[in-house]
């Protein structure tokens, strides 16, 4: 640490920081306009300058670091010449045309003139023009004559998101940003440079004149899209969801949002909802419904047992949701046939029994072992917190993809396993790091794993959905033995972790336990499953052969997104009755016999769970939807009409029902989630020291103070939290419950801090209090199924496929400003086979599975290997029709059509 | 005897002051200049709206009464100049205040306030004014609703406000008082002397020209 | 589209750099060469060559005045108006020059700052090479001269590629 002066006041500060930085820590606010604290400073604005002693002139505070003694000044006569010269000069070009633009109102060059510049302008000349808005995307528009030349866009491009698309075009007086005229800025991340931008230059069409500043109203919550749940501010205007803005959290986002998380939650307000109940059709009332679902499953159980039930889905919502859920099939029903994923994750026990890293380790490790999915296409913002790894910490990435992806470019070293060979290779990795490497590549990985200390991260998703997660498994197991690993959960679903911690998943409890721990929900629980039930494959297959006669399904359609489509369809169409909690109809259930209309994302509060075990609040925004209701009230409700009163009123006391239940969750109480910075991680226990609690959070997002150009960022200080035992917890909850479950709903304020210390668990409760015991939680076992490939003849070529971004769902069909940047689906294939099948880029061909079998355009792609192809899932044409589930390899036969 | 001397006071007095009490409503006494009554969104000589869907009017209000919305201007056929328009624009007058601050906001004095005030109505979405209430006719006069009650020159001028600074930028007009002569369309008149002592001499006021820009 | 000559010849060209990112100016000048004009296509094929994108390539071409964004035929004159130029004739030179060819695509005639030939002004370029100790009459030959292959002209970027 060093001194610094500043303004007369001596700071501490590290050596190598930036002035800027250190004065606005220090509570000094140097106003800039370029500098972004999670960019590189360039300098451009030249609004920062300040005077610093025993240097000639005035430096800007954005690109000087600090250093010992420095004694710096901010508010001197000359600096003030200097701001008022600056903006006067900003001003020269830059159109008064305020009132119709998007940012007046909360624009930092309204703001910083107001506050540091000249009351008036010399300047009476013409101003430069440019064409009005032109589009330079899809959802982004670009207004020339109010750039200010700061490149936080282009610099955002470059850096973070890594699609250098737009950039400086021009110099002089015409400097402007542009794109290439044949390629338009289609990032998935051009929806943080209208965030960014410090004037209205850069807009969003979704967003344009849709609102002014002053009539939004602001609640911090966390995007569903996938499972990343980057934290957001959610804004809406006359009780409709207009706009999301990129919250800055360390842990998780670092400010960023995806496009499908910034616009994508325009399906809250679809047509397309399902806005009320429907029994067989026809609109019904809700007691109706109810008594209708209730009936069906109270005969099912009579007739054919429990496990004649089924529940598949239930990843979307909030914890509460799955948990409500996973009470009302487990505990009320009976039925363990119950899953959340839909044959495209992996095993519960995997997920939730190995040592779990958070997204912040990647900033550390040893190395990043990449066993997953494209994870721009998948959970795009764990993409760019990668990039960061790889770029600014220099962490080696050794990747398991066996086709190119979008961290192909940062990848160190690529193990470029053919599809279903991971595991072997993983091995191979793993004997390389005991000394007998199989081949150079893996003798190099291991070399730079071994010259490095830290963790491993692994970063282990589905990295291939055309084929049994066998593979992917087989891997895990290989890289868990070592000594220094953690995994880093790439799963996609939006909440799928909540659900799988809340029990959605066959043999699981909530809190991490398997059925054999029936002790903890036995205290609430009236029952619990004995015997490990169905995964969703064997509901499916157990739909088909009789055995499943009744299906309810939680927001899933497995014919969308089951990777073996035709399996999906031939079960729906032979379960006797589905009962479908959803917001929308889709193929899956059209059939239902009672359709319950669901709360989604901004009309429901709660708590999710992200991919790092990160459990946080996410509050409601807008009213539902005509009649929708939660999912757990649904529950609770069929449960009440199943005779057993949950007797649940508010989303708090779930969420304490919940934590109490949950040995993974021993510690946290409602208080303590809506208290806590960035949450509490699970277990939570483990995790005590890491919890923050905010000062206040009023200032954060209190409707006036969500400057959104600037780093969004709560008041934080590190406490030590005093964990709660399960009494006080309920003790809590109960005290706290009506007070959280209020304010969430109008301004996002939640219980002060103090609220989140609760009383010290004594010695004789912590021993009273079986379940809280670590040694109950899951650890996986780390048997890996066989996996034995089948033989390719040398006319097919192996499938590879993963989720699209825009995919085939309802949250993209049904937000009209994305549904456009779908692209149509097209086959991927190395170019030797494409010029073995003797055909240009783009022809059409014809391709066939065991499965299925449709016409696609074929493209060469850098970078494939011979023998393998790439589809994405969803859609006519999505590789969901090929995919045959029961396969370890799904092999397609590609031809001319003549 | 009190009252005959109270009776004698009457009769001597009748007849010889001029009346002051005037035969409302067929009679109606002029208005203060800065009398703030029913608003009117105004357009430029060639049809084309003022306002421009900014929503400063909505934002500025102390009782919440305006709603706006402002949208894309269609391209082919503009609503208003540039990008936006004012898409929707409602006036609740059960909770309007008449402090015309809307019309201090408005950047391009799209709204002003006529000098009329008796209107009322029967049910509560009368009272909620829209567009096609508000906005001039092609003669760029007030639309004359079947509940209002108009006289002559209620609707030749309208409000007045501080500035800031002029619309043309320059601080040199700071706090003088201008007047929107105009009701409807017409082309403002120059800024000069404008000021509350020299409102005679404002441009627009007396004259004719305001609305005499047709096309 | 580079021609098969062109394409080994900027594959060599990258070469020569540690970083592929480093031949965008000497790729835009072959591509200048090749076609009289740097086309959004060019820019898109050097960004394939130099492992960016085609904004990326745009952003630094525009930046320097020899790359022409828009098609000028096969002679670039630069006429220089600076002081010198100015004072002996430079004006003429390029009013001349600019009138005659006004509607003549192979030639295109634009206004320069200083050239750096003071002491032999009115000075221009044709295709940066130097003519000195012009007037409005022997400007014109030297075009001419250019356009009938009596004087022989280096590419549109001067032959830098």
């Amino acid at each position: 640490m060093i001194n610094v002066t500043i303004d007369g006041k001596t700071v501490e500060a590290n050596p190598g920081d930036l002035l800027i930085k250190v004065a606005q820590e220090n509570g000094v606010y140097i106003p800039r306009f370029c500098w972004h604290d999670r960019m590189k400073p360039v300098g451009m604005c030249r609004m920062c300058l300040v005077e610093v002693e025993g240097i000639r002139g005035l430096p800007p505070a954005c690109t000087m670091p600090v250093a010992e003694g420095m004694v710096c000044h901010t508010e001197t006569p000359a600096v003030k010449q200097a701001q008022d010269d600056v903006l006067e000069f900003l001003l020269v070009n830059h159109p008064l045309d305020c009132p119709v633009c998007d940012r007046g109102g909360e624009c930092p060059l309204q703001d910083t003139t107001l506050a540091f510049g000249p009351g008036e302008s010399r300047f009476v000349e013409e101003k430069r023009h440019f064409e009005k808005p032109i589009p330079i995307s899809d959802v982004v528009l670009l207004d020339r004559e109010r750039c200010i030349q700061c490149a936080r866009c282009t610099r955002f491009a470059d850096e973070i998101a890594g699609d250098p698309l737009i950039s400086f075009v021009d110099r002089g007086g015409h400097t402007q940003v542009l794109n290439h005229p044949d390629h338009p800025f289609a990032s998935y991340f051009s929806g943080n440079v209208v965030q960014i931008c410090p004037v209205g230059a850069l807009t969003a069409k979704p967003y344009r004149f849709r609102a002014r500043p002053w009539d939004l109203a602001t609640v911090e919550t966390s995007c569903g899209q996938c499972a990343v749940q980057c934290r957001g501010a959610l804004q809406s205007s006359s009780n409709r969801l207009v706009r999301l803005l990129g919250v800055d959290s360390d842990a998780v986002n670092h400010g960023w949002l995806c496009d499908k998380g910034r616009y994508g939650f325009e399906y809250v307000h679809s047509d397309a909802r399902v806005r009320e109940p429907q029994l067989d059709g026809k609109t019904v009332s809700w007691p109706q419904a109810l008594d209708a679902a209730a009936d069906a499953l109270r005969s099912a159980r009579d007739l054919h047992g429990a496990e004649s039930i089924a529940f598949l889905g239930g990843a979307r919502g909030t914890n509460e949701d799955a948990y409500a859920i996973a009470r009302l099939a487990k505990g009320v029903i009976g039925t363990d046939n119950v899953d959340s994923q839909l044959g495209d994750g992996l095993p519960a026990e995997l997920i939730l029994g190995v040592n779990r890293a958070a997204i912040a380790d990647l900033d550390t490790a040893a190395a990043i072992v990449l066993l997953a999915p494209d994870l721009k296409e998948a959970l795009p913002v764990l993409h760019l917190r990668l990039r960061r790894a790889a770029l600014e910490c220099n962490v080696p990435i050794i990747d398991f993809s066996s086709v190119p992806h979008g961290l192909t470019r940062e990848v160190t070293h690529a193990l470029a396993p053919l599809p279903g060979e991971q595991g072997k290779r993983a091995e191979q990795l793993v004997g390389a790091l005991n000394g007998n490497a199989a081949d150079a590549i893996v003798a190099a990985a291991a070399a730079t794993i071994a010259g490095r200390s830290g963790n491993i991260v692994v970063v282990l998703g589905r990295s291939n959905l055309a084929e049994r997660s066998d593979a992917t498994v087989q891997a895990a197991a290989a890289l868990a033995g070592l000594a220094n690993v953690k995994f880093l959960s790439a799963l996609r679903r939006g909440n799928v972790h909540g659900a799988l911690e809340a029990g959605l998943a066959p043999g699981i409890l909530p809190g991490r336990v398997t059925i054999e721990h029936r002790d903890a929900v036995q205290q609430v629980w009236r029952t619990a499953p004995e015997v490990p039930g169905l995964d969703a494959e064997g509901i499916l297959r157990g739909a088909i052969d009789g055995t499943i006669k009744t299906l309810v399904l939680v927001g899933a359609d497995p014919i969308a997104d089951f990777p073996d489509r035709a399996l999906a369809i031939e079960a729906l169409n032979a379960v006797g009755t589905i009962i479908a909690l959803d917001g929308f109809g889709n193929a899956s259930n059209q059939r239902a016999k009672v359709m319950l209309p669901v709360t989604m994302f901004g009309e429901k509060s709660g708590t999710t769970t992200n991919l790092e075990g990160r459990m946080q609040r996410v509050n409601q925004k807008v009213s539902p939807e005509g009649i929708a209701m939660d999912d757990w009230r649904i529950a609770s409700e069929i449960a009440l009409r199943l005779g057993d009163d949950f007797d649940l009123e508010l989303v708090d006391e779930i969420t304490a029902e919940m934590i109490k239940v949950s040995p993974a969750l021993a510690g946290a109480t409602p208080a303590l989630l809506a208290s806590s910075h960035d949450g509490v991680r699970i277990p939570v226990r483990e995790h005590a020291t890491e919890i923050k609690v905010r000062k206040n959070n009023a200032g954060l997002l209190d409707g006036e103070g969500a400057v959104s150009w600037e780093p969004i960022k709560a008041d934080v200080e590190a406490v030590d939290v005093e964990l709660a035992t399960h009494e006080s917890a309920d003790e809590s909850a109960d005290e706290s419950a009506g007070e959280a479950g209020a304010a969430v709903i109008d301004s996002g304020e939640t219980p002060s801090a103090d609220k989140a210390t609760i009383t010290a668990p004594t010695a004789e409760a912590s021993a009273t209090v079986a379940p809280t015991a670590a040694s109950v939680l899951l650890t996986w076992n780390r048997i890996a199924p066989s996996v034995s490939l089948p033989g390719r003849d040398a006319y097919a070529v192996r499938l590879v496929s993963g989720p699209a971004l825009y995919d085939h769902g309802n949250a993209v069909n049904a937000s009209a400003s994305i549904v456009g940047l779908r692209g149509p689906s097209k086959l991927l294939v190395s170019a030797a086979d494409l010029q073995r099948l003797g055909v240009t880029n783009g022809t059409e061909v014809h391709v066939a599975s065991a499965k299925g079998a449709f016409n696609i355009a074929v493209h060469a792609a850098r970078g494939i290997t011979q023998g393998v192809a790439q589809l994405a899932m969803g859609g006519e044409r999505g590789a969901n029709a090929l995919i045959d589930v029961g396969s370890s390899a799904t092999d397609v036969r590609v031809e001319t059509i003549q | 005897m009190g009252l005959a001397k109270g009776f004698g006071v009457v009769i001597r007095e009748t007849g010889k002051k001029k009346r002051v009490t005037t035969l409302y409503p067929t009679v109606k006494r002029p208005k203060p200049v800065r009398f703030h009554g029913r608003h009117v969104l105004n357009r430029y000589e060639d049809g084309m709206e003022k306002c421009i869907g900014c929503e400063l009017c909505a934002g500025v209000c102390p009782a919440k009464c305006i709603y706006v919305r402002g949208a894309d201007n269609p391209v082919d056929a503009p609503v208003s100049p540039g990008e936006r328009f004012g898409f929707v624009y409602e006036i609740n007058y059960l909770r309007c205040i008449h402090c015309d601050l809307c019309v201090e906001a408005c950047p391009t004095e799209a709204i002003t306030e006529s000098k009329l005030f008796e209107f009322s109505f029967t049910n509560r979405n009368d009272a909620i004014y829209t567009k096609k209430e508000l906005v001039v006719d092609d003669n760029g006069r007030a639309q004359r609703m079947p509940w209002e009650h108009w006289a002559g020159g209620e609707d030749d001028n309208t409000s007045a406000w501080m500035r800031a600074t002029s619309s043309s930028g320059q601080a040199a007009y700071e706090d003088r008082v201008n007047w929107s002569g105009e009701l409807g369309f017409g082309v403002r008149s120059a800024e000069s002397g404008q000021t509350a002592d020299s409102m005679a001499d404002a441009p627009g006021l007396n004259e004719g020209d305001a609305h005499g820009g047709h096309h | 589209m580079f021609t098969d000559a062109n394409k080994k010849r900027a594959t060599e060209i990258v070469a020569l750099y540690p970083k592929a990112h480093s031949a965008i100016l000497p790729l835009a000048h072959l591509a200048q060469d090749q076609d009289g004009w740097l086309s959004p296509e060019a820019m898109d094929e050097i960004a394939d060559y130099c492992d960016t994108t085609a904004a990326d390539v745009q952003g630094v071409c525009s930046f320097y005045t020899m790359y022409k964004r828009r098609p000028c035929g096969n002679l670039v004159v630069s006429v220089c108006t600076n002081v010198t130029c100015l004072v002996v004739g430079g004006p003429e030179v390029l009013e001349r020059l600019e009138h005659k060819y006004a509607s003549d695509h192979d030639v295109f005639v634009e206004e320069v700052e200083c050239l750096a030939a003071c002491g032999n002004a009115p000075s221009m370029q044709v295709n940066y090479e130097y003519h000195e100790h012009l007037t409005p009459e022997s400007a014109e030959q030297i075009v001419e001269d250019y356009k009938a292959g009596r004087l022989v002209a280096r590419g549109v970027s001067g032959g830098l590629a």
